[in-house]
C-alpha cells in the first residue's frame, strides 16, 4: 500500500498552497526600494515544497503500519497525559502532577503500578529540590504547601 | 604557530574547575545517553539544552558541557552494541558485528576496553585534524559572499540525508517545512508579522529548542509506547577483564586508520558518523585481507567502526564551526545552542569568539581523557545503568525534558506546542520525513533569508547572481549531486550496510 504519501502528499500541497498564497497577501514595503520583498522567501519555499509533495504523490515509498485499536488508544492516552499535566501544572503543583504524570506514563509501559507511582514521586520530589533550591528556579507549589 | 596559542587558550578555558566539572558531567551524561538504545545522541544533546539554561551558564561553559556529552554518545553507543546486540546509536551498528560474538565468547569486557581505546584515539586523531583543517577553512570561508551562503545553505539541506539516505525529497520536503516554520514571527528586515495568525505567543517565533524536545523526546516515547519496548532487552554478562597490553598495542594501528577515515567522512556533506563506521570496517577489512577474522569477534573489527565513528564525530565538526553548516543532526542541535546564546556560527567566530570555539576544541581533547577514564575503570556503572528498563527511565527523561522547558519560560503555552511538535514528530517519523532538517530548516531559515536579500539587493533583484562566482557554481554542484547520488549509488551502499548485520 502507498496511501500514507500519497494522503501527505496532498496535505503539503494544500500546505504549500496556502503559505504561498498567504506570502502573497504581505504588504510590499514602503518605497518598495527593496528588491526583495517579506514574500519573496516564504514564495520560494512554497514552491519547493510543492514539488516535493507532488513527488510524494508520484512515486510513494511502501506504508508503514498506523497504530489501531488499543495501541492507539495507549498513544492518545499519552498525548492527554501530557496535556493535562501542562493544563494543571501551575494550579495543583509540581510534585503531585508530575508524580501522576511519570507514574501513569511507567505504569503504561508495563510497570507494576505500585513501582511505577513510586518511581514517579521520587523523581518528583529529587528534581523540585534540585531546581528549587539547588537552581533556585521556582517550580509551582501548587496545593502543597511548600517552603 | 598561531594555532598552539589559541589552543594554549582555549586550555586556560577549559580548564577552570568549573568546565572541568561540567566537561565531566558531560562526558558522563553522553556516555549514558549513547549507550540507551532509542535515546540517540541527537535527542540526548536536545533534552539537556534547556538544563544547560536553566544552569545560566556562560556560553563557553554550556558549550563545553553539551560538547562533553555529543563525544560522550559516540563511545556510550557501543556499549548496548557490545552487550544487548543492538546499537545504542546508529552508528555503532557496526559495532555490533564483531562487539557481540567477542561478548558471548565471554570477552565481553576486553571488548568493551578495546572499543574505548579505539573510540579515544579515533577522537584523538580527528580532532587533531580539525585543528589543523578548522583555521585553514574558517579563513578560506571569510572570502565567501552572501550568494555562496546562500548557496551552501542549499547544499547543507541537499546533503543532510546522506549518500546512503533513502528519499532525498522527503529530506527536501522537511527542509522546507522547517524553512516554513523559521519564517512564523516578525520579519527581522521590514518588520512586517508573517504567519502569526494574531497570536502575540508566535510573534518572536517559534523556539526551537521547544521544537527539538517536542519533535525528539515526546515522539521516541511514542513510538516505546507504541512497541512495547518497556522491558529492555537481555543482555550478555560481564566478565573479569584480563586483557594485555600486548593485545591493545596489536589494534593500534587499525584504529589510527579508522581515525582518519572517520575523520574524512565526517568532514565531507552527506557522509557522517554511519558512514564513517561503516568505511573504516570496510576498508580495515580489505586492508588486513586474509588475516582477518572479522565478523567472528576479531578485536580489530570491534577497533575499526569505533574509531571511524568517533573520528567521524569531530570531523563533522569542522563543518559545523566554520561554516555554520552542521554535517549531522547531533551538530545541528549543538549549532542550535549556538545560535540561541546569540553566537552566530561561521567563519567569523573564529575571530570574534575565538575564546569559545577554541575552548571547545580543547574541551574535546579534554572530555576524551576524561571518557577514557569514564569508560574503562567504570563501564560497570553504565552496565548497571543500561540494565534499568526504559519504562521507568523514559517516563522520566521526558519530565525533566519538559521541565527544563518549563523552566526557561514560565509559560504553559510553550508547554502545550511541545505536545503538538511531539505528536507531529511521530506522525513524520512515521511517514519516514526525517526530523534533523526541520530543526536544521527552523534554525538556518532566518540567515539563509537574509543572505538571499543580501545578495538580491547588491545585485538588483537579479536572480542570476546567486550562481554567477566559480566558487558558488562549484557549491550548487555539490548540492546537486547530493540529491542525486542517493539515486545512483545509495541503493547498493546500503546493500551492503545491511549485508553484513
Amino acid at each position: 500500500m502507498h496511501i500514507n504519501d500519497r494522503l501527505f502528499g496532498v496535505v503539503f500541497l494544500l500546505l504549500a498552497v496556502a503559505y504561498g498564497w498567504q506570502a502573497q497577501q504581505f504588504p510590499e514595503p514602503l518605497g518598495g526600494s527593496e528588491s526583495i520583498g517579506p514574500s519573496t522567501f516564504p514564495t520560494l519555499l512554497a514552491v519547493v515544497l510543492g514539488l516535493g509533495s507532488l513527488y510524494m504523490m508520484i512515486r510513494p515509498d511502501p506504508d508503514s503500519g498506523w497504530p489501531v485499536g488499543k495501541t492507539l488508544f495507549e498513544l492518545i492516552g499519552v498525548v492527554v497525559i501530557l496535556v493535562v499535566y501542562t493544563a494543571l501544572l501551575e494550579s495543583v503543583g509540581f510534585i503531585i502532577m508530575t508524580t501522576l504524570a511519570v507514574g501513569l506514563l511507567s505504569w503504561r509501559m508495563h510497570a507494576p503500578p505500585l513501582k511505577a507511582f513510586l518511581t514517579g514521586l521520587i523523581s518528583a520530589v529529587v528534581a523540585f529540590v534540585l531546581f528549587n533550591y539547588g537552581l533556585e528556579l521556582t517550580l509551582p507549589n501548587g496545593i502543597l504547601e511548600l517552603g | 604557530m598561531d594555532t598552539i596559542n589559541y589552543l594554549l587558550q582555549g586550555f586556560e578555558v577549559a580548564l577552570t574547575p568549573q568546565n572541568l566539572l561540567l566537561a565531566l558531567i558531560g562526558s558522563f551524561l553522553g556516555t549514558l545517553i549513547g549507550a540507551l538504545p532509542g535515546l540517540g545522541p541527537a535527542n540526548g544533546v536536545a533534552i539537556l539544552i534547556p538544563l544547560a539554561f536553566t544552569l545560566g551558564l556562560p556560553p563557553e561553559s554550556a558549550l563545553i558541557m553539551l560538547t562533553a556529552v555529543y563525544a560522550g554518545a559516540m563511545y556510550g553507543g557501543r556499549i548496548s552494541s557490545i552487550l544487548l546486540n543492538i546499537p545504542g546509536d546508529e552508528p555503532a551498528m557496526m559495532t555490533c558485528l564483531d562487539g557481540y560474538p567477542m561478548a558471548k565468547q565471554g570477552k565481553a569486557a576486553e571488548a568493551l576496553t578495546i572499543s574505548a581505546v579505539a573510540s579515544f584515539i579515533g577522537s584523538i586523531v580527528a580532532t587533531i585534524g580539525l585543528i589543523l583543517l578548522a583555521p585553514l577553512l574558517a579563513n578560506f570561508a571569510l572570502s565567501f559572499g552572501s550568494a555562496e551562503y546562500f548557496a551552501l545553505f542549499v547544499l547543507a539541506f541537499a546533503t543532510l540525508g546522506g549518500i546512503t539516505g533513502k528519499n532525498p525529497v522527503k529530506t527536501l520536503v522537511a527542509a522546507a517545512i522547517g524553512l516554513m516554520m523559521s519564517t512564523i514571527g516578525i520579519d527581522i528586515s521590514t518588520g512586517q508579522p508573517r504567519y502569526t495568525f494574531g497570536m502575540l505567543e508566535l510573534f518572536e517565533g517559534i523556539d526551537f529548542i521547544i521544537a527539538i524536545v517536542g519533535l525528539f523526546a515526546i515522539s521516541e516515547l511514542m513510538f516505546f509506547i507504541e512497541r512495547h519496548m518497556g522491558d529492555g532487552d537481555s543482555m550478555v554478562k560481564m566478565n573479569k577483564l584480563k586483557i594485555n597490553v600486548k593485545e591493545l598495542i596489536a589494534v593500534l594501528p587499525t584504529s589510527l586508520r579508522g581515525g582518519v577515515v572517520g575523520f574524512i567522512s565526517g568532514v565531507l556533506p552527506g557522509a557522517g558518523a554511519s558512514l564513517g563506521s561503516f568505511l573504516s570496517y570496510t576498508v580495515e577489512k580489505r586492508i588486513l585481507g586474509r588475516k582477518n577474522d572479522f565478523g567472528n569477534g576479531d578485536p580489530r573489527g570491534v577497533a575499526a567502526p569505533e574509531a571511524g565513528n568517533n573520528g567521524a564525530a569531530s570531523g563533522a565538526l569542522v563543518p559545523m564551526l566554520t561554516l555554520g553548516i552542521p554535517g549531522s543532526g547531533t551538530t545541528a542541535v549543538l549549532l542550535a545552542m549556538l545560535v540561541s546564546l546569540n553566537i552566530t556560527p561561521g567563519p567569523m567566530m573564529f575571530q570574534q569568539h575565538a575564546d569559545i570555539v577554541w575552548g571547545v576544541i580543547a574541551a574535546l581533547l579534554l572530555g576524551n581523557v576524561l571518557l577514557l577514564l569514564l569508560n574503562i575503570p567504570m563501564v560497570g556503572i553504565f552496565v548497571k545503568l543500561l540494565s534499568v528498563p526504559p519504562k521507568y527511565l523514559m517516563p522520566i527523561v521526558t519530565l525533566v525534558a519538559i521541565v527544563g522547558i518549563y523552566s526557561i519560560s514560565h509559560s504553559a503555552f510553550d508547554l502545550y506546542f511541545m505536545v503538538a511538535f511531539g505528536v507531529l514528530g511521530y506522525v513524520f517519523r512515521k511517514i519516514d520525513i526525517p526530523l534533523v532538517p526541520i530543526i536544521l530548516g527552523l534554525l538556518l531559515g532566518p540567515e539563509m533569508e537574509k543572505n538571499l536579500r543580501h545578495a538580491m539587493m547588491l545585485s538588483d533583484g537579479d536572480w542570476t547572481v546567486l550562481w554567477s562566482s566559480g566558487l558558488s557554481i562549484g557549491i550548487w554542484a555539490i548540492a546537486i549531486a547530493g540529491l542525486v547520488l542517493p539515486y545512483l549509488l545509495g541503493p547498493l551502499l546500503r546493500r551492503k550496510m545491511h549485508k553484513p548485520s
